[in-house]
């Protein structure tokens, strides 16, 4: 493989960790978030301000970055307890836009020029790079699929499936809508601050319009795309978004155009994603004999 | 009295300026199958929502064991031993129905952190989940999603699910509207099993005849206000429950 | 002084723009219960389609009633082909079919019309006025005069005509409009072909202000302009009309006045955040 297809894997592995991360939220817990890309960027500027800032390694910062983007996902979670999905989607796209004009207008932050000099991750004494960056990537996207998996099988899961499916009927059943909601948001955004991490020592600069709104979408049209509440969903739909581009080379200027279509007629003809319920892909393994366990 | 397990208060629910439930006070003894009845809109559900913890009383309050529960959220009701079926029925339309059963079975286990984050597809829970099935008389759908289900399914469903809270006040509202004769016998073979373990039933029901065969109490609500309470005797012959229900006319024939 | 009145009346401006656009978004979530993001970009297919007919025909007379015509249809086709088949699912399924609609409608602009900022050179046939030294300009009094013209016009639709009853009828529960005899489906696109036929006079009206017309256009509308009919409360016509003046209002004085490392379109979210914190159900919304 070729410097260029790795930096595309890498890439696509980190988005799909984040994507995983909105997964929990809007696919497990069934509630609506169009902001995810904001968590993306403060797991990025934690990781910068504390790696550059107040020296740390990305190995010492990495469980401090989980923390403060699960605790910042706990706050902006809340309006999810008291509001209905309607308001709660625009709630988050405006969580989104004022995430992103702290960064870009808060000097702290470094303004408009954004953060640079982020130090690149040395793993027992050698630097990360090419390949090595995309071992790292994969190995925590596998850890971030092992924790959805396990969540799922645990009952803290099937309280938010249930919450999912109907509040009043989970609540008189002994599920705490507080507990669950906020639980799914801190697990799904502490993943989406994970995912930063790994952005922002990858590029070693970042600035606030590498997460705006646009990139929420792109996010929750993975999770739309590869089928939403299954385990590979997001992944498959971060690889096929990530690819596509790449194939589609000599459509350029068609390719925002292109991804915009795909997430049009799959939400209009597939609402379920590619691996979701009644999709034409189960169908296909179905029939062949293969497992359903999406 | 000791025996007392869930009284009301002088309870009061207004919405605006509807008085949904009106000052009613009503007592729920252990081990008794207490039907609740009425004319539509004589806020029945309504009283429902309010043990259960959907809603907050406007005033008035409810003991459950002589504790004050005003203004608990509905899990906290559910941990305390309130357990209740909806007439508008809430299936977790996605899940199965056996897993269906397997949300309520978990009550215990959605307090702590670690009891959480145990794995809920066991053998055991399973299986529990199953004998709650079969005592309704769906073991054999399983596996569907709920949301497949025909309404009467549905229905029985959440009487599983409600059962399998352990609870010690079961609240059924209109459990048995839209069930087949032979639906309806079974069920009701079973409620009073349920109460011959201790446990105190609460019973919103429309069928006049399973009411009074299943309850050894009634009360009578109408316009949010409580008509009339007694053994399903002389609830029979109360005119002013019979006007209730027929209208001015019928109780002037009737006396 | 003159300085503050003149911001203020820009500011009024403004917030009359956002409320032809928002009325838009009230009128298809009052009927649907559907965020449709996918209207900014009809709004701007609005200004492209009038500056397209304009600069063949130099005629805003011939401009606007194509421009209304074009996005009439456009809105409909939307509510059609996307919004009423995504119906049975859960209100996120319909809006991010909504948002796919919007970003390919704007890629669409980009690739038709060109990637850049196209000049709305309409002369108005009056002049600009000054009462007491302070400068109104023709852009800005034919702002007042459109919107206050459409908002009247609207009023009386939805409140005098059957069409109106039928709309409000419809948005109470579609089912049982359906068994009073009104035809549901057909009320519906009408909402559409009203809100969108407004939103291409909102376009024009931004082009020709800002002689500018450019794909992107709607990008800060489309989510800005869902701000303001939470605000607002969530259909309700007047109080999209209200939180839009106030924002218009606010905006502008934000950036004369007060020195806050934010911009301006925060701002939009900022106020909704604390409205629904404060009063869950808008403004002017009902529970």
């Amino acid at each position: 493989m070729n410097d260029y297809s790795i930096t595309i894997l890498t890439f696509i592995a980190i988005q799909a960790i984040v994507a995983c991360g909105l997964n929990v939220i809007v696919g497990y817990a069934g509630q609506i978030s169009l902001g995810h890309a904001a968590f993306f960027g403060i797991g990025a500027y934690s990781s910068a301000l504390l790696t550059t800032k107040a020296g740390l390694t990305f190995w010492a910062a990495l469980p401090l970055v989980i923390l403060i983007t699960g605790s910042i996902g706990l706050v902006l979670g809340m309006p999810s307890l008291r509001l209905r999905e309607d308001f709660l989607a625009v709630t988050t796209i405006g969580i989104n836009f004022i995430v992103e004009s702290v960064f870009l207008y808060v000097p702290f932050f470094g303004g408009a020029l954004g953060l640079g000099g982020i130090p690149s991750i040395t793993f027992l004494g050698t630097r990360l790079r090419g390949p090595n960056f995309l071992y790292l990537c994969l190995v925590l996207l596998g850890l971030v699929l092992l924790i959805s998996r396990r969540f799922t099988k645990s009952w803290a899961g099937l309280a938010c499936f249930a919450l999912r499916e109907e509040e009043t009927a989970a609540s008189s059943m002994g599920v705490s809508p507080i507990r669950f909601k906020l639980l799914a948001f801190v697990l799904g955004t502490a993943m989406a601050g994970m995912g930063g991490a790994l952005y922002a020592h990858l590029m070693r600069f970042i600035s606030a319009t590498d997460f705006g709104f646009p990139l929420s979408i792109t996010l929750m049209s993975m999770v739309v795309l590869g089928g939403i509440g299954t385990l590979w969903g997001p992944v498959l739909g971060a690889l096929i978004l990530g690819v596509l581009p790449e194939v589609f080379r000599p459509l350029i200027d068609y390719r925002m155009l292109l991804n915009a279509a795909i997430l049009l007629l799959m939400i209009r003809f597939q609402p379920a994603g590619l691996l979701g319920e009644g999709s034409f892909l189960r169908g296909l393994f179905q029939r062949k004999g293969g497992t359903s366990n999406g | 009295m000791d025996d007392v397990l869930l009284r009301l208060d002088r309870v009061s629910k207004h919405f605006g300026g509807l008085k949904a439930v009106d000052n009613v006070s009503f007592e729920l003894a252990k081990g008794e199958i207490l039907g609740l009845i009425g004319p539509n809109g004589a806020g029945k559900t309504t009283c429902f929502n309010l043990i259960s913890g959907v809603y907050t009383p406007t005033s008035g309050a409810i003991y459950l064991e002589e504790k004050p529960t005003g203004g608990l959220p509905p899990y906290r009701m559910a941990s305390l031993g309130v357990g209740r079926t909806f007439q508008v029925v809430k299936p977790f339309s996605t899940l199965s129905v056996v897993q269906n059963v397997m949300v309520a079975l978990g009550l215990k286990r959605y307090g702590g952190v670690i009891s959480s984050f145990a794995p809920w597809e066991t053998k055991k829970s399973r299986k529990e989940a199953m004998t709650l099935l079969e005592e309704v008389g769906i073991a054999h759908l399983a596996d569907t999603p709920s949301g497949q289900l025909p309404l009467g399914n549905q229905r029985r469903l959440e009487l599983a699910r409600a059962l399998a809270l352990m609870p010690g006040v079961l609240l059924l509202d209109e459990t048995f509207s839209g069930l087949r004769h032979e639906e309806i016998s079974l069920l009701s073979k079973l409620v009073l099993e349920v109460r011959n373990k201790g446990i105190s039933v609460l019973l919103i029901e429309h069928n006049m005849k399973v009411a009074m065969g299943l309850s050894d109490r009634l009360v009578v609500l109408d316009h949010g206000r409580l008509l009339a309470e007694g053994k399903p005797e002389d609830i029979r012959s109360d005119p002013a429950v019979i006007e209730a229900y027929l209208g001015k006319g019928a109780s002037a024939n009737a006396s | 002084m003159q300085l503050f009145i003149e911001q203020l009346l820009n500011g009024v401006a403004m917030g009359a723009i956002y409320s032809l656009i928002t009325l838009g978004l009230a009128l298809v979530y009052g009927i649907l219960r559907i965020l449709h993001v996918a209207h900014a970009a009809v709004y701007t297919a609005g200004a492209y389609v009038g500056l397209y007919v304009f600069t063949l025909s130099g005629s805003l007379l011939l401009a606007v009633p194509a421009a209304m015509a074009v996005c009439a249809a456009l809105g409909v086709a939307v509510e059609r082909f996307v919004y009423t088949p995504l119906l049975r699912f859960p209100p996120f399924v319909p809006l991010i079919g909504s948002i796919a609609v919007f970003l390919a409608m704007e890629e669409v602009f980009r690739i038709v019309g060109g990637p850049y900022i196209l000049s709305f050179p309409a002369e108005l046939p009056f002049s600009g006025i000054t009462i007491r030294g302070v400068v109104v300009s023709p852009a800005i009094l034919s702002i007042y005069a459109v919107s206050a013209a459409v908002l009247l016009i609207l009023w009386f639709i939805v409140t005098k005509t059957g069409l109106g009853l039928a709309m409000r009828a419809t948005s109470q529960d579609r089912d049982i409009a359906g068994t009073m005899g009104i035809n549901a489906s057909f009320t519906i696109s009408m909402t559409f072909v009203l809100g969108s036929a407004v939103a291409a006079i909102a376009g024009i009206l931004v082009g020709i202000y800002y002689n500018q017309v450019y794909p992107t256009m709607g990008a800060v509308p489309a989510y800005k302009c869902l701000a303001l009919i939470v605000v607002g409360g969530l259909g309700s016509l007047p109080g999209a009309v209200l939180a839009s003046l106030l924002l218009g209002v606010g905006e502008t004085l934000l950036i004369g006045y007060a020195n806050i490392p934010l911009p301006r379109d925060s701002l939009a979210f900022i106020a909704m955040i604390a409205v629904l914190l404060w009063r869950p159900q808008g403004l002017l919304g009902g529970k």
